[in-house]
This record gives structure tokens, sequence and C-alpha cells, in this order.
């Protein structure tokens, strides 16, 4: 049984300024699944799709976003979503916060400055279930707040009394109010110091392992995949370059981007210089035909150049997309 | 409690009185900087007038009008008779209708003032505001496009030449609103009477209509480009990916912290309310402070426009004071300290 299926999704973001189109493909043939209780990764640089994808999948399509063809199905306990389709109010009734959540990148910043932390909590809950009694909401908020190990004081607090980690941690507590079945949590430690980052992590890690619930976790920090995630998937230039298990991901990488990715980072008593990609990744106004990494691969043949590699299965949850793996040379 | 009289309340009510104080005094150089005399002008004014008057009583009833209008000794000592009177509550006699005294006069006029002007700023608050944040959080809805297009167009014209449109409109081509005053002709004002305030708001509907329209363009613009960003801030997009009902959101959410600045520019124009809507008065012949600053302006009384310009002094100061002892209460970033 999978929850999430998304097949063949192309989203595109088309804008005209005064009669000049330009159409930039940020999510570009992308197909995974996403199983019930697990936490999956997503990976990549800058600009490479991430956050289009999460957009796409978590109805926020807004113009100039646009999605070409593809499917994104939700099976929620046999209640079946069809994420391209629904209507606006059902998505807002039944399915936001209900059975997806969202953890925001840029996540301190997402409180109202002027308004009581208890306060938003009232409103996400009123919207979705019509609060009549207070004093219940109150406990079991408190109950909430305090199962994830933070303080009550903090309901109270506006945000700017609080500190960035804590603002995250009441992002993520809003988020798991109704224990959804899904939560995107899109950067959620980018921006926080290590020793925060680790505590932020534990608590996503504990929440996922009590409720059983998917994490969908998008972060640029392999670090960061390394330590919760249970299978990973790296996105080059709007498609998937390799999707396996984290350990795979990190001990036998075939993906020549994967690889290079996993090479640069650094290990504890490793002193040598960590050789860089060189180039840029490209323009998604303009990506490069065939293969879009053979202008930066090392390995790079005739067939890169013109045909689009497929995303193959080499081993059981083990998805790569790169011609050397077809053609068995690796 | 203590903290908040000692490091917050006092250092406020010493600015407060420090204002006054600059304020009133700079009042009180400026006329004098000017190359007129008003005991010269009074005099030729009299003797314009084709009385004739021996030098001797020329002579002394220079010497009158110089103690009467605080003008004897010199400047030091007339500042502190000046300070003196001011705090018994003495603002002089009118020059131009003596010997009336100044308070008085403004003391007649400003209730018309206040009855005409602050309800008409605080219904053009409300509703620029409302309708400012609604056009840039529904940037669709064709409505909304409608009243910005006709706010922006009223702003744009001079305030005179709205109250003249509408005088002429509503007066003159379709006579329903009377055309001047606060009250009919040969009426003598009566507050205990309910018929006389109904007249009285009768005639007050054309000037507060102009106020409100002009006011209105004001409030809509400003709230629309504070609001431009809002909707953009992490916080709005969070909450509608979290499902919030729209109205919800552009309550708490959008208005709620778009409107803080907008409240310091309400106390500001709360505040200047003391000074009257100088043409809007004339125009509408409507007896407030307006119509008496510029009847004292035209006819160099100077008593009167010190009068009108130290309640101006007085209003702005307390306005700026109560939003300073206010703001915390809509802010909570801004702490008593």
């Amino acid at each position: 049984m999978t929850l999430l299926s998304v097949k063949n999704l192309r989203a595109y973001y088309r804008t005209e300024v005064y009669g000049i189109s330009r159409t930039v493909q940020a999510v570009d043939g992308v197909s995974f699944d996403l199983l019930p209780n697990e936490i999956y990764g997503v990976a990549g640089e800058s600009s490479c799709g991430k956050t289009t994808l999460i957009k796409v999948i978590s109805g926020n399509t807004k113009p100039p976003l646009k999605v070409l063809e593809g499917s994104v199905n939700y099976n929620f306990n046999d209640y079946k979503v069809d994420m391209l389709h629904i209507s606006q109010d059902e998505l807002r009734q039944n399915v936001r916060w209900k059975e997806i959540s969202y953890v925001m990148q840029g996540s301190m910043s997402v409180l109202n400055p002027v308004r009581k932390v208890i306060e938003t909590f009232r409103d996400i809950v009123d919207t979705h279930e019509r609060i009549t009694d207070k004093k219940k909401f109150l406990e079991q908020t408190r109950a909430h707040v305090n199962r994830l190990g933070l303080p009550t004081d903090v309901l109270n607090a506006y945000p700017h009394q609080l500190s960035g980690g804590m603002r995250q941690r009441v992002a993520i507590a809003l988020a798991t109010v109704f224990q959804p079945a899904l939560i995107i949590a899109d950067e959620p430690t980018t921006a926080l110091d290590v020793v925060v980052q680790r505590g932020v992590l534990q608590m996503i890690r504990e929440i996922q392992t009590t409720s059983g619930n998917t994490v969908l976790l998008v972060t640029h920090d392999m670090a960061v995949h390394a330590n919760v995630a249970d299978r990973v998937m790296i996105m080059y230039a709007g498609r998937i370059a390799e999707e396996a298990p984290t350990e795979t991901i990190f001990d036998a990488p075939l993906h020549p981007y994967t690889q290079h990715l996993i090479h640069s980072l650094p290990m504890i008593g490793e002193k040598s210089t960590k050789a860089s990609l060189k180039g840029a990744p490209p323009n998604l106004a303009d990506p490069p035909g065939g293969c879009r990494f053979h202008p930066r691969c090392p390995y790079v043949m005739d067939v890169c150049r013109t045909k689009v590699p497929d995303l193959i299965s080499v081993k059981e949850r083990h998805r790569v997309a790169c011609h050397l793996v077809e053609e068995g040379a690796l | 409690m203590r903290k908040f009289i000692l490091k917050y309340l006092i250092p406020r009510i010493i600015q407060f009185l420090t204002i006054i104080f600059v304020g009133i005094t700079v009042t009180y150089i400026i006329p004098r900087l000017a190359p007129t005399d008003p005991v010269e002008a009074q005099i030729s004014t009299m003797m314009a007038m084709g009385s004739s008057l021996d030098p001797a009583s020329i002579e002394s009833m220079r010497a009158a009008l110089t103690d009467l209008y605080g003008l004897s000794g010199s400047p030091v000592e007339q500042y502190f008779t000046f300070w003196g009177r001011l705090l018994r509550g003495d603002l002089g006699p009118s020059l131009d209708n003596f010997p009336t005294p100044v308070s008085k006069m403004i003391g007649q006029a400003l209730p018309y003032t206040l009855r005409l002007l602050i309800p008409a700023v605080i219904i053009s608050f409300i509703f620029g505001n409302l309708f400012g944040a609604m056009s840039s959080y529904y940037p669709k809805n064709k409505a909304l496009k409608v009243i910005e297009v006709l706010g922006q167009v009223v702003r744009s014209i001079p305030y005179y030449i709205v109250a003249i449109v509408l005088l002429v409109t509503f007066s003159y081509f379709i006579p329903i609103f009377p055309f001047s005053g606060a009250y009919p002709i040969g009426t003598r004002p009566d507050w205990s009477s309910l018929e006389f305030i109904l007249k009285n708001l009768e005639h007050a509907v054309l000037p507060a209509a102009t106020l409100i329209l002009v006011g209105f363009g004001g409030w809509f613009v400003g709230m629309k480009s504070l609001t431009s960003n809002i909707i953009s801030e992490d916080y709005v997009v969070y909450v509608e990916t979290a499902g919030l009902s729209k109205n919800r959101i552009l309550i708490h959410y959008i208005i709620r912290t778009a409107i803080l600045p907008q409240f310091t520019a309400l106390a500001m124009v709360l505040g200047t309310v003391f000074s009257g809507a100088l043409i809007m008065e004339v125009v509408f012949g409507y007896p407030g402070i307006g119509s008496l600053a510029i009847r004292a302006i035209y006819s160099n009384d100077y008593s009167m426009i010190m009068g009108i310009t130290i309640y101006s002094i007085i209003g702005v100061a307390v306005a700026v004071f109560l939003m300073d002892l206010l703001y915390p209460l809509f802010d909570p970033r801004v702490r008593y300290q």
C-alpha cells in the first residue's frame, strides 16, 4: 500500500512579460511513491525543483506554476484524493492539516508577530474542528505541546519572545495537532545552529515513531538525511537522479552526481581537499538536452547528450537514471 | 508598576510638557518678528474711520492698548506676563471682536468643529483601512477596483473642489441639503432641543461627506501599500496553507499587523482636528475653528491666531502622548521601557 503515488509529474513555471514568454521546467517527469510510516528525504542543490515539487504535491499550485501532465494520488486509509483535481473547498476542509500538514521553509517567520502562539493554535484548530469547549481545547493543546517536550509557557508567548529553535519547534507542534498522515518539512533545520538542529531533528523523529505517519523531509543538507531519513531521493535539475534507502545512497551511490555529493562530505580525521564539481546547475529555462547532468559529468558519453536516461530499478528500492548504469558499466 | 511610572510615564510627561513649552514659545516669538505693530494698526484703523482725536487721548489710548495686548515692558518681561496670563487660562481679548475673550470665542466654535471632524476622521479611518486591505487581498474583485479608482480620483482632486462639487450638486441641482451654516438662519443654538440637533446634523452632512471622501482615499492608499507587503509574508502564506478562512486571515493576520502605523497617523490627524478644517469650513460657512482662524488672519487678530495655534499645539501633543501610552497595547513587540 502506498500513501502517495506521483507519476510522471511535469510542472513548469510559465511567465509572459511584454509578450516574451518564458518557461522554467522546474519539475520534469518525476515519479515516486511514499509509503506509510517512513521518513523520505529529498535532496538536491538550490533551484533543482525541490520546493516546486512540494508545492504541487501539497496542493499549493498557483500561477505562474502549472502542472502539465502527470498524477498525484493520495490514499489516506481508503480516503482517496486526487490532488490535481480536488476542489479547493474539499482540500481546505478535509485534507489540509488533517491529512497533510506543512512545516514551511523559513518557519522562523511563520508566526504572526502580534498574536500569541495559543491564538494561532486556536485559529488552526477552529478552522478544521469548531472549538465548542474552550477548556478542553486549552487542555488538549497544552498536552500536545508538552508531549513534544515544549514548556506550556510558549503558548502564552508572542513569537518575538521565543528563540529561533523554539519557534521552529512551535511550527512543528502546529503542524502535528491533528496527527496528519503526511508531514511535509521544507528545510526545517536551515538557519538553525547545529545543537538546535539536533533537537529539532530528534523531535521530528520522535513524532514519526510515536504516531507512525510519513514525513517528507526536504533539505540540501546531506548530514540531516544521513541522520533521520529512511529513504533518500536525489534531485538534479528538476529530475530524479537517484533514489535509494539512506544506507545505500551513502555506501554505494551509483549516479555520478550522487557520488560527488557523497564524496564531498567531510569525514572525521580526513585531511585531504575535496574535489568540487565543475560548472553550475543548468538554467531550467533552457536546460541541456539528453541527461541534464552531462555538461558536468566526468564520465560523459555521446548518448548522454541526446537521450534522456530512464529511471531504472537496479535493485529492490534502488532506482537510478544514468546511461552508464543502463549499459552495465557501473 | 513603579518601574513603569519612573522609566516610562515620567519621561513621556516631561517630553509632552517640553513640546508644549517649545511650541508655545515659538508661537510667541513669530508674531513679534512681524513688521507690523498691532497697536499702531488699531489706532490707524480708528483714525481711518474718521474719528478725530486729540494727540493726548491718542497717547493714552496707545498706552492702554499696549498694556491690554501685553506689549508693555521689555520682550522678556512680556514673555513672563504672557505665560502668567496663559496659565490662568487667559488668552487675552480678541482684537477683532474687542473685548470678547479669545477663549470664549474658541469655546463657542470648538464644539462645532469637533462634532464634525472627529466622526468624519473615524469613519474615513475605518472604511479606508478596511477597503484598502481588502483591495490588496482580493486583487480581482471588481467592486473593490471601482472603489479604488474612485478613491484615487477623489484624493487627487483638491478637497475644496470636492467640497464645491458636492455643494453645488446636493444643495443647488438636487436641493436636499442646506447651503451653508451649522443651523438654519434665525434659529438660536439650543442643544437641548432634538429638532435643533437634527437640523445641525443635516447641515453637517455635506462637509462631513467631503472630509470622509477625501480622508477615505488617503487611508485607502496607505493601507493598500502597507498590506501589499504583508500578504506575501510567511505568516500569511502559512495560515493559507493551513486552510484558514479568508476573512479570518484578513482580519487577524493582515489588518491586525498593517494597521499599527495607521494608528500613529490617526493620532496625529485627531490632534490636528483642533485647528479645524480651514477651507472646508469657509466653503460651507460652518462656524468652527477654521472659520475663526481665517477671519483672524484677515483682520490681523494676533491674540486669536495665537489662541488657535496654542490649542492646536496642545491637541497634537496630547494625541502623541496618549498614543505613546496606548501603543504597547496594540503592538506587543513594543514594551514600556
